[in-house]
């Protein structure tokens, strides 16, 4: 039975326990029935989802996750190069867990006249469900982010109790493969029974008496069945006595003896036991409740019928390891769901969550943008960024005028007569949502809170349609919606998503070009790679003006154009002329080369030098020290964990530096206009 | 096999203040080696929360009061400064098995209490801008320029000073004391009084303080530091008398050590353990003490006996449980605390029982329990081992003392899970040592293939395999060989690097990618701290850096490492 409330009027008959937080801003719904997904109510939500998702119009989502970079020189910065972005982004998708995965289906009602939403909030944990040999599962927690949770009331006990486990597409096929290949290899081996092992390692009497006693007891219960008789009168006999567990059942039509309260010693000697004495008994593992097997011992009236329930037996086995295999699939079925359903997928600032979605539900993340936006728009054909589309479209512009483009806020402002109560009266150009909810079950059923995937995902869905309209597609009562992602008014906005926040730039998903986005405004100026000197370790008692002013007083005073402090170990210098890259990279090796020079000892740039820790390099090392999948909170560490031991590295394609036997006899060549330089530069210094 | 290099979260640490004996200490962390079982907490920053068992023992009725405390730590920034910790790891495993024992995570995250190393505490102190006193520190002779500088500061403290104290304009109006507020630069500290002087150096501060010292004693000096932790100004705040500054005093004290405490957190805890030079006991505690030491103490040191010496010196006798186990002979095989005693408890009869106060949150359960038995069998055990206390008189011929038991550990023992099975000893201790010069590790095989399999493969190959080897498969990228033969290791990876292997499946084998390294590569691994899941991966980024070296550092290296025959594949199995 399903009861559809209003939204309205949701607060009078909606009777859950509100969520008890402290921001009375009106953005935060409060009232919306979100339903709370976790490992004891996902079957059955499943079943729902899947059809809520094939009938609805578009899908909105979301994400909660445990951090977002893993040090702080791994923030994005504005003027990062689009590769080194992409591969914060990647280090940070595959670093860090997903918490909370918001879905909120919404399906346009023309009856109604208005969208109807469904929003779910499943609690997702990273379980490792399968016995596996891999290595452990293992994510990293930032604590600002575990915090910012706590503050909006997120239920960790619930996540980690209840979370619902995964497994990537990648990994249930590992696990699938592995799987056939034991199962070939488990029948080759069953098939032959060699004569290997047959000794009974004895180590003390009382095994010796076991064995007897076992051997015995598994002779006399053979020559029962074999006679046909009754075995119950064996247990009248010995009452109480350890074969007591003795019972026969019938397992695949044959007699057997189930094994109960036997230690895992005891185990393997009834093992030995059976295969050196007894040929037509066999010792069988059945999976049983949970994951604990069943041992039996089956009789066989010969070698074929041996065969032939050993391979029923490693059937069933098979079986339902997959059936485990399927289940520890987890959340992936709703992911599977929306990828086949291929709906238009809705989300605000979207980019990192689709790679987490990446990497967590399909495969490892390609190591370039390009690759990974064709890999996301193969399965996802059509996303769409309600903060994209707050930026670009100039009629959203002039409605937002200057305030925040935060999902909250940008919900509170377009969308509120659902944000706040009571509902004023309903003005035409706002699209009416309702949210829908089963009576059944009410304990699954929250009142969505602000920065909870599930209304948040809601939140989202209800601002994309609230845009719709203010683009000028029109939602009709009793008429049917057309197909969104194809609307002409939406064409523009479609796969375009923001590598991050401050990169001013959007990346076309289905072409996986980025190209600079128009309405952005840049706090820096432009960057020309080629002009940037990497360099960390220096002395930390050096600030950027110190910097500058040491790079100024060998180099001129306008050499240098920018500096950025990565964090106190690490800095990028911009420089004005390309050249000034592998000259400064050159004096620093020549400056190392000869530390007690009196040349090197007056040189300003000694100070920066000093501490003899100092690195240089040009920006592509700045890359690949990204790309390395260590996490250490100061960038030096960083790079010492990247493996990088030299102190000083010139760019391969600059056409000065050429090889490096080149420079080094360049440096070793100091000519009397150098020394003349060195000392003036020196004297401006004193 | 390098425990101290990776950081990891505790949550909680049971201790068990005893009079006049020692602490027992449990922690639980949230992550694990991924190869060692459950139980075992790990590194990467961070700490969940603690619980700590205060008992006290009454000696003449050999009972336990045991009063438990029990702490929740969250590695909160609150000074923002990225400390304790920025992030850290946990392992999904760890906290599945916390969950399990009912650990309640939001009470941990939600109210957990902070801490910071005394590593960290130094730090903050330089970057959290807080107004300190200082003492001054001798002198040289002033310079002329610090000369002036000193006169200069004089005269205008002087000039304020006397505003200040004298009495009579006091009745001038309202404009007139704005106007001198503004022109001698005077602010109000609290209710005082109090002036602002610019300094840009230490040097000047040492100065300033100087010439404040010449000039009135019932004036405060107080070092204001900026954002950055530099030292911007110097506030010289004016008491109105002796009582009036000694007031002044103790409130400024106490300000610095509320902050202090803010930043401490959870560590004054340890601290206070740490001052009261009592013994500690633990039960296979190695693992916890690297634990404390990282979180509470200062990063973990590069080596095995850097890091006993530092630990000694915050904490100065550490009873492992284990190590008295050891001493009393059947107990040797008991490899938990439950079934240790319960043997005790079936086979000695030792007067000592352990009342637990009632438990007021009885429905879940309770975390300082682990705290509470490794207190109670230690206190069997001291009686069964007739240790007594090193500061009390031996009263009978053969007692020991504490400090013959204490500071040894145990690296390579694993807690197996708490059960109460009874066949303790169905486990022989079977391991070996080898040099580390003895083992190589091998990868770029086929994945998923089984040890025996793998070992099958390789037998014969090479000279050195046709001897006898053993193999264990680290991951499913990756094995480790040991042989028995000395100097097999060169042979291999010199044939390996010259290409001298002749023909046959060697050859082809290392045309499909198989590679062999030193030990040395894996310690270099485990030191480099890199986050890829395959060892296969990070062996290749080690030794695809630097192929040259790694030899040679194998032959200085005498290193050994344990075996466990346990584990070993007997090649007549297969």
């Amino acid at each position: 039975m399903r009861k559809q409330w209003l939204l309205c009027v949701l607060p009078k008959t909606l009777t859950l326990a509100r969520r008890s937080h402290p921001f009375s801003s009106s953005s935060s719904g409060g009232g919306v029935a979100v339903k709370k997904v976790t490992k004891a109510n996902f079957e059955s939500t499943l079943e729902d989802l899947r059809t809520r998702v094939r009938e609805a119009d578009f899908v909105a989502i979301d994400l909660e996750m445990t951090g977002v970079t893993s040090a702080p020189w791994r923030e994005c910065f504005e003027f990062d190069r689009s590769d080194v972005r992409y591969l914060k982004v990647k280090d940070s998708a595959e670093k860090f867990a997903v918490v909370q995965f918001g879905v909120c289906p919404f399906r346009w009602d023309s009856s109604r006249g208005s969208f109807l939403a469904y929003p779910h909030n499943f609690f997702v944990f990273p379980r490792k469900e399968l016995p596996l040999d891999g290595p452990a599962y293992e994510f990293l927690c930032q604590t600002t982010s575990m915090n910012f949770l706590a503050k909006y009331q997120f239920d960790f006990n619930a996540c980690i109790h209840e979370g619902i486990s995964y497994l990537s597409r990648a990994q249930e096929a590992e696990a699938l493969s592995k799987l056939s290949s034991a199962y070939e290899n488990e029948l080759t081996n069953s098939t032959n029974t060699s004569q290997e092992n047959l000794e009974i390692p004895i180590v003390s009497t009382a095994d010796l008496l076991f064995t007897e006693r076992i051997k015995n007891r598994f002779h006399e219960w053979r020559n029962g069945i074999m006679k046909n008789s009754c075995t119950d009168h064996y247990l009248k006999e010995e009452p109480g006595c350890v074969m007591s567990q003795f019972q026969t059942v019938f397992f695949k039509m044959r007699p057997a003896v189930e094994l109960n309260g036997f230690n895992s010693h005891q185990m393997k000697l009834i093992q030995l036991v059976l295969r050196k004495h007894f040929e037509d008994l066999v010792f069988i593992r059945t999976p049983g409740e949970e994951v604990v097997f069943e041992k039996k011992v089956v009789y066989t009236d010969s070698e074929e019928d041996k065969a032939l329930l050993m391979r029923e037996v490693l059937e069933d086995l098979h079986r339902s390891k997959e059936a485990r295999v399927r289940s520890a699939v987890g959340l992936r079925h709703v992911i599977d769901c929306l990828v086949s359903e291929q709906k238009l997928i809705v989300g605000h600032n979207c980019f990192l969550d689709i790679a987490h979605v990446y990497s967590k539900f399909f495969g490892p993340l390609p190591s370039s943008i390009m690759e990974f936006a064709l890999s996301v728009h193969e399965n996802f054909p059509n996303i769409v960024d309600t903060k994209h589309l707050l930026n670009s479209s100039h009629a959203l512009q002039y409605l937002m005028k200057k305030s925040s483009k935060s999902l909250s806020s940008a919900f509170s402002l377009l969308c509120p007569e659902i944000s706040s109560y009571p509902m004023k009266s309903a003005h035409a150009s706002y699209v009416k949502f309702e949210v829908q909810a089963d009576e059944a079950g009410s304990s699954n059923w929250t009142s969505g809170a602000k920065h909870e995937a599930g209304f948040d995902a809601f939140m989202t869905g209800c601002l994309f349609a609230q845009e719709c309209a203010h683009l000028g597609i029109k939602f009709d009562l009793s008429s049917p919606l057309t197909n969104l992602a194809t609307n002409e008014k939406l064409k523009g906005y479609i796969n375009l998503l923001y590598p991050s926040w401050n990169s001013g730039t959007v990346i076309d998903l289905t072409t996986g070009i980025e190209k600079p986005e128009s309405n952005y405004k840049r706090k820096y100026p432009t960057v020309l790679f080629s002009n940037i000197v990497l360099l960390w370790g220096f002395p930390s008692k050096f600030k950027p003006k110190d910097l500058k002013d040491c790079i100024s007083k060998v180099f001129g005073a306008s050499s240098v154009t920018s500096i950025f402090f990565l964090d106190y170990t690490a800095a990028l210098v911009q420089f004005s002329k390309k050249e000034f890259v592998n000259d400064f990279l050159m004096l620093k090796d020549t400056l190392e080369r000869n530390p007690d020079d009196p040349i090197s000892v007056l040189n300003p740039l000694a100070g920066l030098l000093e501490g003899d820790n100092t690195r240089a390099a040009d920006y592509d090392t700045y890359k690949t020290i990204c790309s390395s999948s260590a996490s250490k909170v100061l960038f030096a560490d960083q790079a010492e964990a990247a493996g990088i031991r030299w102190k000083t590295l010139f760019s391969s394609h600059s056409p000065e530096a050429g090889s490096s036997a080149e420079t080094r006899l360049h440096s070793h060549h100091v000519s009397c206009e150098d020394i003349i330089d060195t000392l003036y530069a020196a004297r401006s210094v004193s | 096999m390098n425990p101290i290099s990776s950081p990891s979260p505790l949550n909680r640490l049971g201790t068990s203040p005893v009079h006049p004996r020692p602490p027992p200490i449990a922690i639980h962390g949230a992550g694990s080696f991924p190869s060692t079982p459950r139980r075992q907490p790990t590194s990467r920053p961070s700490t969940l929360p603690r619980d700590s068992s205060c008992s006290s023992l009454l000696s003449a009725l050999f009972a336990f009061s045991a009063p438990r405390y029990n702490f929740h730590l969250f590695p909160r920034d609150e000074l923002n400064l990225g400390m304790p910790s920025y992030s850290f790891s946990c392992q999904s495993s760890s906290l599945t098995s916390m969950a399990r024992e009912g650990f309640d995570f939001n009470a941990c995250i939600y109210d957990g209490i902070t801490y910071s190393s005394r590593a960290q505490e130094s730090v903050a102190r330089d970057r959290n801008p807080v107004p300190r006193m200082r003492l001054m520190t001798s002198s040289s002779s002033p310079s002329v320029a610090d000369s002036v500088f000193m006169g200069r500061i004089k005269s205008r403290v002087e000039t304020w000073w006397k505003a200040c104290r004298d009495p009579g304009k006091a009745v001038d109006g309202s404009l007139v004391l704005s106007l001198r507020k503004l022109i001698l630069g005077g602010e109000l500290y609290g209710s005082r009084p109090c002036l602002g002087i610019d300094v840009s150096s230490d040097h000047q501060v040492q100065l300033v303080l100087k010439v404040v010292g010449q000039i009135c004693d019932d004036l405060v000096p107080l070092i204001v530091p900026d954002k950055q932790g530099e030292i911007k100004t110097v506030r010289l705040i004016l008491t109105s008398s002796e009582d009036d500054k000694n007031l002044l005093l103790t409130e400024i004290q106490s300000l610095e050590e509320e902050e202090d405490l803010k930043v401490r957190g959870f560590r004054e805890v340890l601290d206070v353990i740490s001052r009261s030079h009592k013994p500690i006991i633990g039960y296979n505690c190695l693992h916890d003490f690297t634990f404390i030491h990282s979180k509470f103490i200062a990063p973990l040191p590069p080596s095995m006996a850097e890091f006993m010496c530092s630990l000694r010196l915050a904490f100065c006798e550490i009873l492992d449980i284990i190590h008295l186990l050891k001493e009393v002979g059947p107990l040797r095989k008991a490899n938990n605390v439950p079934a240790a005693l319960s043997y005790l408890r079936r086979q000695f009869f030792t007067p000592v029982e352990l009342e637990i106060p009632p438990q007021v949150d009885s429905n879940d359960k309770n975390h300082g329990h682990n705290v509470l038995q490794i207190a109670y069998l230690f206190a069997k055990l001291n009686n069964l081992l007739k240790i007594v206390p090193d500061h009390q008189p031996a009263l009978e011929q053969d007692t020991r003392q504490v400090k013959d038991f204490a500071n040894i550990f145990y690296p390579c023992s694993t807690t197996l899970q708490d059960s109460d099975d009874e066949d303790i000893g169905s486990q022989a201790e079977k391991s070996k040592k080898f040099g580390t010069d003895n083992v190589v590790l091998l990868w770029g095989f086929r994945a998923g293939i089984s040890a025996a399999g793998l070992k099958r493969q390789l037998h014969g190959i090479h000279s050195v395999f046709s001897e006898n080897f053993e193999l264990q498969l680290v991951d499913r990228t990756c094995a480790i060989v040991i042989f028995h033969v000395p100097g097999s290791v060169e042979n291999l990876l010199e044939d390996m690097r010259s290409g001298s292997i002749g023909s046959g499946s060697l050859k082809e084998m290392m045309s499909d990618g198989l590679k062999v390294t030193g030990y040395e590569a894996y310690k270099k691994v485990c030191r480099m701290g890199l986050w890829e899941a395959d060892l296969a991966e990070s062996l290749e980024m080690v030794s695809s850096e630097q192929t040259d070296d790694l030899p040679s550092n194998c032959k200085n290296d005498t290193s050994e490492i344990y075996w466990s025959s346990e584990l070993m594949i007997n090649l007549n199995d297969i």
